[in-house]
């Protein structure tokens, strides 16, 4: 006599969301994927970039954030927000981290023409990676309070050490090193306005 | 092409897109799981069924799990594959167009009545009996005739794999416990193994039309697979993708669950995909 056999298991894990879905694609190794992700979110990863680094730079930003989302796919939670979210953030931090690392370069060239007086000084910021970021970085730091702007001027490009600022303006070592954060962290919101208010 | 911001170079997304498979080949999944063999696989699915084997109560080996068996009958249908399986590996040509339940079913009723301890034991020492042979064994790619299959013995393995993961399933719906996923070192095998026949599988059952077929099984152990189907020669053939979770498609090959349960994300023709799903569950032994 047949026995009466248990109710067969239909439960299937579901991937929640068109982002989820695309990111567990991406995982899978399906290209198509990449594809979609770049045709609906490079526009805004691109736009994210510009305003921090301008336009020429932010190329390079949308490779790095492109590559990234399919080397490391899982790393996208869609239980934290939508896919946009995240790579424009990626982007933002990207970019920002070119931008520091600018300026530090500049910083240390700056010092070196210093100390080697024979050779020939480059105009201050000549030497940044695009033009545009340059006037972009240029138009941000004219909107710094004056406080700030000038530690900038005088850190990254005079090549001023902290310390040399700070005898300088007549100021301790410890207020020049917090203006100089506080003027970063307000480049990064003026450039960041700077796009939202582009049309 | 959907990119509307004019100041984003169209070149760009070309060479984003070469960079990333680049850095990652298209088709290769991540996380990376740990490459072992098809035996290995063989040794994991046992080695969890003996798991769940272990939290059985006595009543529990007396369930109701597939056709007219109780788990305990089902465990015996194991044995008695178990004994075929060597026999092949052998050479037997008695086994080779033995049908997969019937030439089982002495072996699965000859357990009514017994303690449930001495069915596990038998079925332990034919799983170490199968091992204890292939460690033997370097050629995993010579001939197997078994139950009406031709294939490599690892090949062999990894539907036997596929078949001691789908009953200890079996086995834990019957006894109320979750079902459980395959190792993923072992799912990465399976997966593989069902996308490589899903062509055929199709053809048996009937469809004929040619298609190209992207298949993403999703999830640790999954994949993505640019499959044909129908005759390779044809023009422009419609081009088809079916996405779903790797280890609902391996319950779909089992026939333990129906195409709609899969819940598959489908782009191009809906009826074509349908068709294929339900060749999937073609591949199931049981």
């Amino acid at each position: 006599m047949p026995l009466s056999l248990p109710r067969r298991c239909a439960s299937v894990p579901t991937v929640r969301g068109t982002d989820g879905l695309l990111a567990a694609r991406m995982s899978a190794g399906d290209d198509d994927a990449l594809a979609e992700a770049f045709d609906r979110f490079a526009a805004a990863v691109y736009a994210t970039a510009a305003g921090v680094i301008g336009a020429g730079t932010a190329h390079d930003v949308v490779q790095d954030v492109f590559v990234d989302l399919w080397r490391y796919p899982d790393r996208y939670d869609p239980d934290v927000g939508s896919l946009r979210t995240y790579l424009t953030v990626m982007a933002r931090n990207r970019a920002v981290d070119i931008l520091r690392s600018e300026l530090r370069r500049i910083a240390r060239q700056q010092r070196h023409y210093r100390l080697t007086p024979g050779e020939g000084q480059p105009l201050p910021g000549d030497d940044l990676v695009t033009a545009d970021m340059t006037a972009a970085v240029r138009a941000a730091i004219e909107r710094l309070p004056a406080p700030q702007r000038q530690v900038v001027q005088l850190a990254y490009f005079e090549g001023m050490t902290c310390r040399e600022v700070a005898s300088a303006v007549g100021i301790p070592e410890g207020t020049v090193k917090s203006r100089l954060r506080l003027a970063l962290a307000k480049l990064e919101t003026v450039l960041d306005r700077q796009l939202l208010e582009s049309p | 092409m959907n990119v509307s911001n004019p100041a984003l170079a169209p070149e760009v997304r070309a060479r984003v897109l070469a960079a990333a498979t680049h850095a990652r080949a298209a088709g290769q999944p991540v996380p990376a799981v740990p490459a072992i063999s098809p035996v290995e696989a063989y040794r994991r699915a046992a080695d969890a069924l003996d798991r769940t084997l272990a939290t059985l109560g006595e009543d529990e080996w007396r369930r109701p799990a597939i056709r007219d068996l109780d788990v305990q009958g089902l465990l015996g249908h194991l044995t008695g594959v178990e004994e075929d399986v060597r026999r092949a590996i052998e050479g037997d040509p008695a086994v080779a167009d033995a049908g997969h339940v019937e030439s089982t079913q002495a072996a699965a009723e000859r357990q009514a009545g017994r303690p449930p301890a001495r069915t596990l034991g038998e079925w332990r020492d034919a799983t170490g009996q199968t091992i204890a042979l292939l460690d033997g064994i370097d050629d995993l790619d010579r001939g197997i005739a078994l139950h009406g299959m031709r294939l490599p013995l690892g090949s062999l393995m990894l539907v036997r794999a596929f078949e001691l993961w789908v009953h200890e399933n079996d086995i834990r719906l019957s006894t109320g416990q979750p079902p459980s996923a395959p190792d993923p070192s072992a799912l990465r095998l399976m997966t593989t193994l069902a996308a490589r026949l899903l062509p055929s599988a199709a053809r048996r059952g009937g469809l004929a039309v040619a298609a190209r077929l992207r298949l993403v099984l999703t999830g640790n152990g999954g994949g993505t697979w640019d499959l044909v189907l129908g005759e390779d020669d044809a023009v422009e053939p419609p081009r088809l993708s079916i996405v779903a979770d790797a280890v609902g498609f391996c319950r779909l090959a089992a026939d333990r669950i129906r195409p709609a349960d899969l819940a598959a994300h489908v782009t191009g023709n809906a009826e074509l995909a349908a068709g294929v799903l339900a060749a999937a569950t073609a591949l199931a032994l049981d």
